[in-house]
C-alpha cells in the first residue's frame, strides 16, 4: 500500500499538534483554562504516537509513549503542571519537533545530539513516574509465518457469553476468523442452552461450537482469535499438547444431550470420525453376541485412552439419568385423569347451579360472584380437557404401514400423505377412530386408487396418492381420508342400490344420496371380492363407529379425478355444550354445534302424518320428540321447531319449549339403555333434574327412514 | 457487497493509514473526525463495524460508544476502541460502555486488520 500521501498528512498534522502543544504549555499558568490545556496536550501526545506507530516511527513512539504516561498522571490530578515540568514538557515538545522533522527528512535514525538529547529528556521524565520504569511494550505481535509442515488436529470448544450480541459480536465470525487460520475440520453448533421459544430472547446468545481445527498455528493465536469475548465466554481449546485428563474435562463440562458414546468423543476431538467409523466397522462385523462394546475396541485399538472413554461412558449415563428425570410429561393413569374430567363435570353443574339460585334471589354481589367462579370453571374445565388432547400424528403414521402393507399386496404403488398431524383430540376419540380409520384408508387403496395401466390410460401418475388431514373446523375436527383414484361411479351404486332393493328403480337422487348408499348395510360394489374389502364389512360398520363417537360421515367425490371421506368429530366426548328443549316435564339437550335456527310455530303444526314444513321455500321434513319418546301430558298450544343440521341436510325437532344454551357433562347411559335409538347420553342439571341427550345422527335417520311410530313399549324411556 | 467500516480519530493521518489497509483488504471505510461528527455519519448508513478513539475533542470516545448504544440501528454494531496501554482505565471504560474489542496504540495496519477481521469478514 502507499503510504506517502498519508505519510505526508502525518507531519503537517503532527506539526499542527506541537504547535497546539506549545500554545497549551505556555497557557498553562492560566487557571481558568488548565484542564482544557492538558488535555490538549495529552491529545497531541496521544496523537502523533498513535498515527507514528502506523507509519513505523519507532523512535518518535518510543519517545512519545514516556512523556504521554507523564501527561496521564498530570492529567490524572496525580502530577502538578509546575514550571519545571512546564519547561521539561516544552523541552519534550522541541525533541518531538525535530524528531518529525528528521522523519520527514527521510532519516530514520537520528543524529547522536538529538539522541542524546531524548535520552536525557527521557531520563528526566522517568523521575515524574515514581521511580517505574514504563518500557514501551513490543508492538511486533503481528503474525510470524507458521511452518506449514506440522498442522496439527486442535479441538475448539466454545460456548459464547449472553451477551455477545448485544456486545455487538457475532458468534459466526468468530468461527470464520478461525477458518482463516487454518482448515475447519468439523463444526457442530450447541444450541442445546436454547430456551423454549415463547422464553427466547433474540437479543441473547445461547450459542455454542465445537470445532475442529486443522492449523499449524500456535494455541495463543487459537485462543486470541476470542480475545474481544474471552471475559464472558467459556472457552477451551485442547490440541497435540493436552493430556487424556484434559479430555476428560472437556467431556464433563459438555452440555447434556443424548449422545452416543462414539459421537461423544468425536465432539469433542479426541477421536477422529475415520477412527470411529472403523471401530463401528470393527464392531459390526464380529459374530453376533461377540461384539465388544464399543469403548472397550477403541481402548483395545489404542485409538482412544480408556480414562477417556470412560468419561465418555460417565456422562452417556449421566445425560441418560437426568433425561429420564426431567421428562417433558408426566404418565397419569386415565382413570385418575376420567375422574378429575369427572369432578370438573360436577363443579361445572354445581356452578351452574349457583348461578341459578342467584339469578332467581336476585343479589347482585352474587351474581358478579358467580359470574367471575364460572369464568375460572370454565378455564379450569378446558384444561381438564386439554390434558386428555392428544395428537393425531401418531395414529396417523401407524397408516405408513398399513400402505405399504395393503399397496404391495395388491401390487399397486401408493404414496401416504399426511398433513394436520398436529391437531389434537380427544383420547378416547383417537383410540376408537383407528378402525374406521384403517377401513377408510384401506378403502381407498382397494377401490379408489386404480391399477397402474388404468392410470396411464387416464394420463395419471403412475403412482396412486391416499391423503390422511386433520383440521379443527368450527368446534369439531375433521378427519379427512382422500385418494386421487377413480371416485364413486354414480351409475353402478344405483344399480347395486336397485338390485339390492335398497332405492325403487324410478326414485331420482342427488349426487350426494347416491353417494350415502354406500354406507348401507350389505353394500359393496368391488366387482371383485378381494382379500381386504368386500367381505361385507363395510362401509356401514364405519358409519356406526363415527357416529358412536358422535360423529358424522361425508363423502365427496369427482368421477375419474378421487374420492374424499370426511369424518367430523367432535372435540371431546365428555362435555358438550347444549341447547335444552322441554317436552312437557321432561327436557331433552340437542348438542348445540347441530343447531341451526328455530322456529315458533305459532299457527299450529300440519297435521299427524304430514311431517313436513315450508320454510322460506325450502322443505323441512320434521319429526314430534312427544311422539318419539312417547311423552304425555303438556300443553301443546304453542309448539317451536329447532332446526338441526346433520351432513348437510336440516330437519326439524317439534318441543314444546325453548330453554336456551347450557353446558352439559355428558354422563353414559347404563348398560341397560345403551341400545336406545335416539338418545346419546343424559346429564343433570343445575336443578338436579336429569335430562337426555338427543342422538341426531339416529333420529335423521328415522326421519329418512320414515319411521315415524312411536319406539317399541320396551324401549320407551319414561323421564 | 463490501462491508462498511466507520473510522472515527481526530488524526487525519491515522484514519488515512487505517484506511488504505482497510480498503486494500476489501472493505469500504467511512471517516468521522470526532464522536459528534462520528453521530451524524451514521445517520441511517449500514455500518458493520465501529473503529473509535478514546480521545477526541468534541465528544470523546466513551460518549460516543454510550450514544451508539442507544440508536437502535446501530446498538448491535461491534466497535473496536483505540486505547493505549497508558489508559487501562479508559479500556474498561469503554468495555463498560459495550466497546468489547480493542486495538492498542500505537498499532501496525496488520494488526489492525487482524482484529477488524475477527469482527467482521471483507
Amino acid at each position: 500500500m502507499n503510504l506517502d500521501q498519508a505519510l505526508e498528512t502525518f507531519f503537517a498534522e503532527a506539526r499542527e499538534l506541537l504547535q497546539a502543544m506549545e500554545d497549551a504549555l505556555l497557557a498553562s499558568d492560566d487557571a481558568d483554562s488548565a484542564e482544557d490545556n492538558v488535555n490538549a496536550i495529552f491529545r497531541a501526545a496521544h496523537t502523533i504516537k498513535g498515527s507514528a506507530g502506523l507509519f513505523g516511527l519507532d523512535g518518535i513512539v518510543a519517545f512519545t509513549h514516556v512523556l504521554e504516561s507523564v501527561l496521564d498522571r498530570v492529567r490524572a490530578g496525580e502530577l502538578g503542571l509546575d514550571a519545571d515540568l512546564t519547561s521539561l514538557l516544552l523541552s519534550c515538545r522541541d525533541q518531538l519537533c525535530a524528531l518529525v522533522e528528521l522523519a520527514a527528512q527521510g532519516i530514520a535514525e537520528p543524529d547522536v545530539a538529538t539522541a542524546t538529547a531524548g535520552a536525557d529528556l527521557v531520563q528526566r521524565l522517568s523521575g515524574y513516574l515514581g521511580g517505574e520504569s514504563v518500557p514501551v511494550k513490543a508492538t511486533a505481535q503481528v503474525a510470524q509465518p507458521a511452518a506449514r509442515s506440522d498442522q496439527v488436529h486442535w479441538h475448539v470448544s466454545v460456548r459464547f457469553g449472553r451477551d455477545t450480541l448485544r456486545n455487538g459480536m457475532d458468534p459466526v465470525s468468530f468461527v470464520r476468523y478461525l477458518a482463516t487460520l487454518g482448515e475447519l475440520v468439523h463444526v457442530e453448533t450447541i444450541a442445546t442452552g436454547l430456551p423454549e421459544a415463547a422464553a427466547m430472547d433474540p437479543e441473547t446468545c445461547y450459542l455454542g461450537f465445537e470445532i475442529g481445527l486443522r492449523t499449524a498455528v500456535t494455541r495463543e493465536r487459537i485462543e486470541d482469535v476470542f480475545v474481544f469475548v474471552k471475559d464472558d465466554c467459556d472457552l477451551r481449546v485442547l490440541g497435540p499438547g493436552n493430556t487424556a485428563d484434559d479430555y476428560v474435562q472437556l467431556i464433563r463440562s459438555m452440555p447434556d444431550e443424548d449422545t452416543r458414546l462414539g459421537e461423544i468423543l468425536v465432539s469433542c476431538g479426541s477421536l477422529s470420525r475415520e477412527s470411529l467409523d472403523l471401530a463401528l466397522e470393527q464392531q459390526s462385523v464380529a459374530p453376533k453376541g461377540m461384539a465388544h462394546p464399543l469403548g472397550e475396541i477403541l481402548v483395545q485399538r489404542g485409538t482412544v485412552e480408556p480414562k477417556v472413554v470412560e468419561a465418555g461412558l460417565e456422562k452417556q449415563r449421566q445425560t441418560r439419568e437426568r433425561r429420564t428425570q426431567e421428562g417433558q410429561s408426566v404418565r397419569v393413569d386415565a382413570t385418575k385423569l376420567d375422574q378429575l374430567i369427572d369432578l370438573v363435570g360436577e363443579l361445572v353443574i354445581a356452578g351452574s347451579s349457583v348461578g341459578m339460585i342467584g339469578q332467581k334471589a336476585g343479589i347482585s354481589e352474587l351474581n358478579e360472584a358467580v359470574s367471575t367462579l364460572a369464568r375460572l370453571v370454565e378455564g379450569v374445565r378446558d384444561r381438564a380437557l386439554q390434558l386428555r388432547m392428544v395428537q393425531i400424528g401418531g395414529t396417523f403414521n401407524r397408516f405408513k404401514r398399513v400402505v405399504h402393507d395393503v399397496s404391495r399386496e395388491l401390487g399397486k404403488d401408493i404414496d401416504l400423505l399426511i398433513s394436520g398431524e398436529d391437531t389434537e383430540l380427544d383420547k378416547t376419540v383417537v383410540e376408537q377412530i383407528n378402525d374406521p380409520l384403517t377401513h377408510l384408508v384401506r378403502n381407498s387403496i382397494d377401490h379408489g386408487i386404480e391399477s397402474a395401466a388404468e392410470r396411464a390410460t387416464r394420463g395419471k401418475p403412475a403412482k396412486g396418492t391416499v391423503r390422511l388431514n386433520a383440521y379443527h373446523d368450527s368446534g369439531n375436527i375433521v378427519i379427512e381420508v382422500s385418494d386421487d383414484g377413480g371416485g364413486l361411479k354414480r351409475e353402478r351404486i344405483l344399480a347395486k342400490a336397485v338390485e339390492r332393493g335398497l332405492i325403487a328403480p324410478e326414485q331420482t337422487l342427488s349426487d350426494s344420496e347416491v353417494y350415502d348408499l354406500i354406507f348401507e348395510p350389505g353394500f359393496s360394489t368391488a366387482a371383485a371380492v378381494t382379500n381386504l374389502s368386500g367381505r361385507g364389512v363395510g362401509l356401514d360398520v364405519v358409519k356406526r363407529n363415527v357416529a358412536a363417537l358422535r360423529g358424522s360421515i361425508e363423502v365427496n367425490s369427482d368421477e375419474g379425478k378421487g374420492t374424499s371421506f370426511k369424518v367430523h368429530l367432535p372435540l371431546t366426548l365428555a362435555i358438550i355444550d347444549g341447547f335444552l328443549v322441554r317436552i312437557a316435564d321432561s327436557t331433552f339437550v340437542v348438542p348445540l354445534d347441530m343447531v341451526d335456527e328455530c322456529l315458533e310455530m305459532e299457527r299450529g303444526l300440519p297435521p299427524t302424518g304430514r311431517d313436513y314444513l315450508n320454510v322460506r321455500g325450502q322443505v323441512l321434513p320434521f319429526v314430534r320428540l312427544r311422539d318419539v319418546f312417547g311423552v304425555a301430558g303438556g300443553s301443546q298450544l304453542r309448539q317451536s321447531i329447532v332446526v338441526v343440521k346433520q351432513a348437510g341436510k336440516r330437519f326439524g325437532l317439534v318441543v314444546d319449549t325453548l330453554l336456551g344454551e347450557a353446558q352439559t357433562v355428558i354422563k353414559p347411559l347404563g348398560k341397560m339403555f345403551q341400545g336406545l335409538k335416539g338418545i346419546s347420553g343424559s346429564t343433570i342439571l343445575g336443578d338436579g333434574k336429569v335430562a337426555l341427550i338427543l342422538d341426531i345422527p339416529a333420529l335423521v335417520e328415522r326421519v329418512e327412514h320414515g319411521e315415524t311410530a312411536t319406539l317399541g313399549k320396551k324401549d320407551r324411556l319414561v323421564a | 457487497m463490501a462491508k462498511t467500516i466507520l473510522i472515527v480519530d481526530d488524526s487525519a493521518s491515522l484514519r488515512q493509514v487505517v484506511s488504505i489497509a482497510l480498503k486494500g483488504a476489501g472493505y469500504d471505510v467511512i471517516e468521522a473526525n470526532d464522536g459528534k461528527d462520528a453521530l451524524t455519519k451514521l445517520n441511517g448508513t449500514k455500518i458493520h463495524l465501529i473503529i473509535s478513539d478514546v480521545n477526541m475533542p468534541n465528544m470523546d470516545g466513551i460518549t460516543l460508544v454510550k450514544e451508539i448504544k442507544q440508536l437502535a440501528n446501530y446498538k448491535f454494531t461491534p466497535i473496536i476502541m483505540l486505547t493505549t496501554e497508558a489508559e487501562e482505565s479508559k479500556k474498561q471504560a469503554g468495555q463498560a460502555a459495550g466497546a468489547k474489542a480493542w486495538v492498542v496504540k500505537p498499532f501496525k495496519p496488520d494488526q489492525m486488520l487482524m482484529a477488524v477481521s475477527k469482527l467482521v469478514l471483507p
